[in-house]
């Protein structure tokens, strides 16, 4: 290693120290910019003016490592209007800053920050359609849930609930004309893949432009299964009526991992300590959900790749039922399982234990022989490496840019997973290991999704053991948590999970209640799709459907 | 086994009248068609609507149908009745006459390709000299039913797909013709009679067991080669691109609802039949086997290779469209030409 050439680390660590983050550091960085500070429980925030945005941001990247926009939290008060930067960096999400923007209320906007972070654009987006902020320079600042023809901002404050909206049904361009998207090339042909199409794992509409059979132009258009989630968890009390919510988020069985999202947020929020047991029992069910999930998006996969009729898609989905009755059996669900509680779970495992315990082993001990079989059918066939390798390449840099967490970032080789990187439950006390793949394509996602499903066995496996021995009158389900839980006024805290498609975060505002003043939720979904037409502009259609398989997203969480 | 007397004249012979007279072979011709086709339908029915649900159940560990009749087999009735019952939807701006004809064009090319395979037991409709050009011509003139089903439904998916059908059989057509030339090459004629003729001699004895010189046997090399083809030939498994569901849909057959749906599904599954009768034909000695009668024995060497295509399509990823291209053109081309100049070597060395 050559002395003249510095790590870049080591210029990136503006403000770490040994306990965190040294706040007055990082402020010296962007002090021209600095009107004032915040303190949110999950970090600091900088108060700068909404014509700053994009020096302040770009100096936090460049110069203090912050890599990773996780969210964009907008949000109306009685006075002004405010939009929330959650910055991270991949290497260390714990390290995190927020970069607070309020703008005027009768004339709110600022500054994009979708120069410094692509993923910015799809999250302004979001926030200029339900709350109403304007972006400045934002690239194409249109709706992105809501149809084009909305009038007025649903989660702004003087928004009528109702009024009458018309949404047009336009017909389709006629096929021969005006169709050439692509002035260059007049040959292009314009068409929709989806909201209905046997592959696109819901109601996605792709807007396409075909230049024969590569893909000149893409445009993921989303919003389809928009369910107003945020705002129904804002009418509901902490205590009780969230936790149905996040299970209809991501519903491909996931439910565990992201109630856990809201359950980690909310503990944190108010100050919950759950007991250990509890989070055993925790991040059992939680990596019972990723198993589950993982085994649909690599079925499915499978499905897109083969065609239908595919063997290996009946063969995931035959294994993943038995993890799905080991879920019903703990949870009494099989889809929704509303099985976490503010301070705990609902119940204990279910009786009698040994029982259940056999269950969960036989399952943990069945399943490497099962992924050797979807090895032979899948990851070793030359047709589907033909296929995959090195088609739907996402480079890291363009990964972190676009905010891609979860399988698809650690496809692209990165390493962050925050059930290591920032410890929840009782990860930090199991043995298991984070799976990254450099590949960068649809093969290296693939490949992360079956071995995850390793780990996740792994952790099964001790929490069994955990269990089993676990002593009988410190079962302890759940911690003593208030009936009615009104955090103190004005908390602001960001937190994420984990979830099966990546971090999985929610930030939530308290104002004194017992309802939250505002409840954000970061999709993984909705970002790792933004990265689509990276993926897929210049390639085949087959390929454009493989890498949307590879993203394994869930328009339930994409829309919410 | 050999076909000696076609079967009109047969039929002719047996009801006693002169089969030299053009207009009673005529009238018998037609009748002796129409059974075989109803035979062939009948096939299809059981193979397409039942057993092939079976089949892929099989394959992909489930039960499929089970309650109409025993292990299901009444669904075949019914799901006949509900195909023909459904409303035919013609799209707006369709090339009318091109999109009726396209799916009729179809089945009827690939059962007209069926009258020179000789079945056994003297089923065999005509034996013309050229039997293996013409059967080849009738297995590609599908081709242009499926761009017209494609170009005319009005739909890109359909276009697409159309287009996709056309790239594919091009690239296969000619590795597919060229192999089975290296046949005609061996047996020295194109007549199908006699080329199961020559495949009757045996090849060498093991334990006493007479191994017949089945040109599977003779060359295996051309025979991994056209089954290869057949399966783009035949689009299916790695080779469904024209249809490929999770891409365009449904490809050409996006459009086409009710009987003409009926009409594009028969179709495929006559051409997979055809492909499979060219295969026992040219490569497994026609209906050639011990004890059991020649007609069984065709018709179980046919249904194993539709088996064969199934199970490709339970086990089997698609490849992309230009990766099936390269396949066609650089490999199996080369590969095709390089059997039908060896062919022709050992041909000539031992003639």
């Amino acid at each position: 290693m050559s002395l003249e050439e510095p790590e870049p680390s080591t210029q990136l660590d503006v403000g770490v120290t040994d306990d965190g983050l040294d706040y007055d550091q990082i402020e010296a960085l962007i002090d021209d910019y600095v009107i004032g500070r915040e303190s949110h429980v999950n970090a600091e925030g900088f108060v700068v003016r909404p014509d700053d945005v994009q020096a302040v941001l770009s100096t936090l990247k460049t110069e203090a490592g912050f890599d990773f926009c996780s969210c964009v939290t907008a949000q109306e008060y009685q006075d002004r209007y405010e939009s929330i930067y959650h910055l991270k960096k991949y290497d260390d999400p714990t390290q995190e800053v927020s970069v607070v923007v309020p703008s005027p209320r009768d004339d709110p906007h600022n500054q994009s920050g979708a120069d410094v972070y692509e993923t910015a654009d799809w999250h302004e987006r979001e926030a200029y359609d339900l709350v109403g902020i304007e972006y400045d320079d934002h690239p194409d600042l249109r709706r992105i849930l809501l149809p084009e023809t909305w009038q007025g901002h649903p989660l702004s404050l003087d928004y009528n609930q109702d009024k009458p909206q018309i949404v047009p049904l336009r017909e389709h361009a006629n096929p021969l004309q005006d169709d050439k998207r692509s002035p260059s090339d007049p040959d292009t042909m314009f068409v929709n893949i989806g909201p209905h199409h046997p592959a696109t794992h819901g109601v996605l509409h792709i807007k396409t432009a075909l230049d024969g059979e590569q893909i000149a132009d893409l445009e993921p258009d989303i919003g389809y299964l928009h369910r107003c989630e945020e705002q129904m968890c804002q009418q509901g009390t902490y205590r009780h009526q969230i936790m149905p919510y996040p299970d209809r988020w991501d519903y491909i069985s996931a439910g565990l991992l992201n109630e856990w999202a809201y359950a980690r947020a909310a503990e944190d929020l108010a100050d919950i300590d759950v007991p250990d047991y509890a989070q055993v029992i925790r991040t059992m069910g939680a990596e019972m959900s990723r198993i589950a999930a993982h085994m649909l998006a690599v079925s499915t996969f499978a499905l897109d790749i083969n065609g239908d009729f595919t063997a290996t898609f009946m063969y995931g989905i035959r294994d993943r039922e038995v993890v799905q009755n080991l879920l019903e059996d703990l949870t009494g669900q099989r889809l929704m399982f509303n099985y976490f509680r503010l301070g705990g779970v609902a119940w204990d495992l279910p009786e009698p234990r040994e029982e259940y315990f056999e269950k969960v082993r036989d399952f943990v001990d069945g399943l490497p022989e099962k992924l050797t079989e979807y090895h032979d059918l899948l990851t070793n066939n030359e047709i589907l490496q033909m296929r995959t390798v090195d088609t739907g390449v996402l480079p890291p840099e363009d990964a972190k840019s676009y905010g891609a967490t979860g399988p698809v970032a650690r496809g692209s080789g990165i390493d962050y997973d925050l059930r290591r990187d920032d410890p929840y439950g009782y990860y930090d006390e199991l043995d298991w290991d984070v799976v990254t793949e450099d590949g960068c394509d649809n093969f290296s996602r693939l490949l992360v999704r079956m071995r995850e499903v390793e780990e996740s066995a792994k952790i099964i496996e001790q929490c069994v053991d955990l269990l089993e021995d676990w002593p009988e009158d410190e079962r302890e389900i759940q911690a003593n948590v208030p009936r009615t839980l009104r955090p103190d006024p004005d908390r602001e805290i960001y937190r994420a999970v984990e979830g099966a498609k990546g971090e999985l975060g929610i930030y939530i505002r308290s104002d004194g209640t017992d309802k939250p003043a505002r409840f954000k939720i970061r999709s993984p979904c909705f970002s790792n799709l933004h990265t689509l037409p990276t993926m897929s502009e210049g390639e085949y259609i087959p390929d454009m459907i493989a890498s949307l398989g590879s993203l394994d997203i869930v328009l339930g969480e994409v829309d919410r | 086994m050999q076909s000696e007397t076609p079967l009109p004249d047969t039929l002719a012979n047996l009801l006693g009248l002169d089969p030299s007279n053009p207009l009673v072979l005529f009238v018998i011709a037609v009748v002796a068609s129409g059974v075989i086709a109803s035979g062939l339908l009948a096939l299809v029915a059981v193979s397409g609507i039942w057993g092939k649900r079976k089949i892929t159940a099989a394959f992909t560990d489930r039960i499929a149908v089970n309650r109409h009749g025993p292990a299901g087999i009444l669904i075949i009735p019914a799901d006949a009745l509900r195909l023909l019952s459904k409303e035919l939807i013609v799209p707006e701006g369709v090339d009318r006459p091109a999109w009726d004809l396209g799916p009729l064009i179809m089945v009827f090319s690939a059962l007209a390709g069926f009258a020179v395979i000789p079945m056994g037991n003297g089923i065999q409709i005509a034996d013309p000299e050229t039997g293996l050009a013409y059967v080849f011509a009738m297995a590609s003139v599908a081709s242009l039913g499926l761009v017209m089903a494609g170009y005319s439904s009005n739909n890109k998916y359909s276009f697409l797909g159309g287009l996709r059908a056309v790239a594919q059989n091009l690239a296969y057509e000619i590795p597919l013709i060229l192999t089975g030339m290296s046949v005609a090459l061996f047996a020295g004629t194109l007549r199908l009679s006699e080329i199961v003729a020559a495949q009757s001699t045996a090849l060498f004895s093991l334990g006493g067991l007479a191994i017949p010189s089945w040109y599977a046997f003779v060359n295996p090399f051309a025979f991994v080669l056209f089954m290869v083809a057949n399966l783009a030939e035949v689009g299916r498994n790695p080779f469904d691109i024209p249809e490929a569901p999770t891409e365009i849909v449904a490809g050409w057959q996006t459009e086409y609802s009710s009987v003409y749906f009926v009409l594009a599904y028969l179709s495929e599954f006559i051409h997979i039949f055809l492909g499979g009768a060219i295969i026992a034909t040219i490569f497994l000695g026609g209906p050639a086997g011990p004890v059991l009668p020649g007609i069984v024995w065709f018709l179980i060497k046919i249904v194993g290779i539709y088996l064969f295509t199934q199970w490709a399509r339970s086990a089997i990823p698609r490849v992309r469209i230009d990766q099936l291209i390269e396949i066609g053109w650089k490999g199996l081309l080369v590969l095709a030409f390089a059997n039908l100049l060896l062919t022709a070597g050992i041909v000539g060395v031992i003639a």
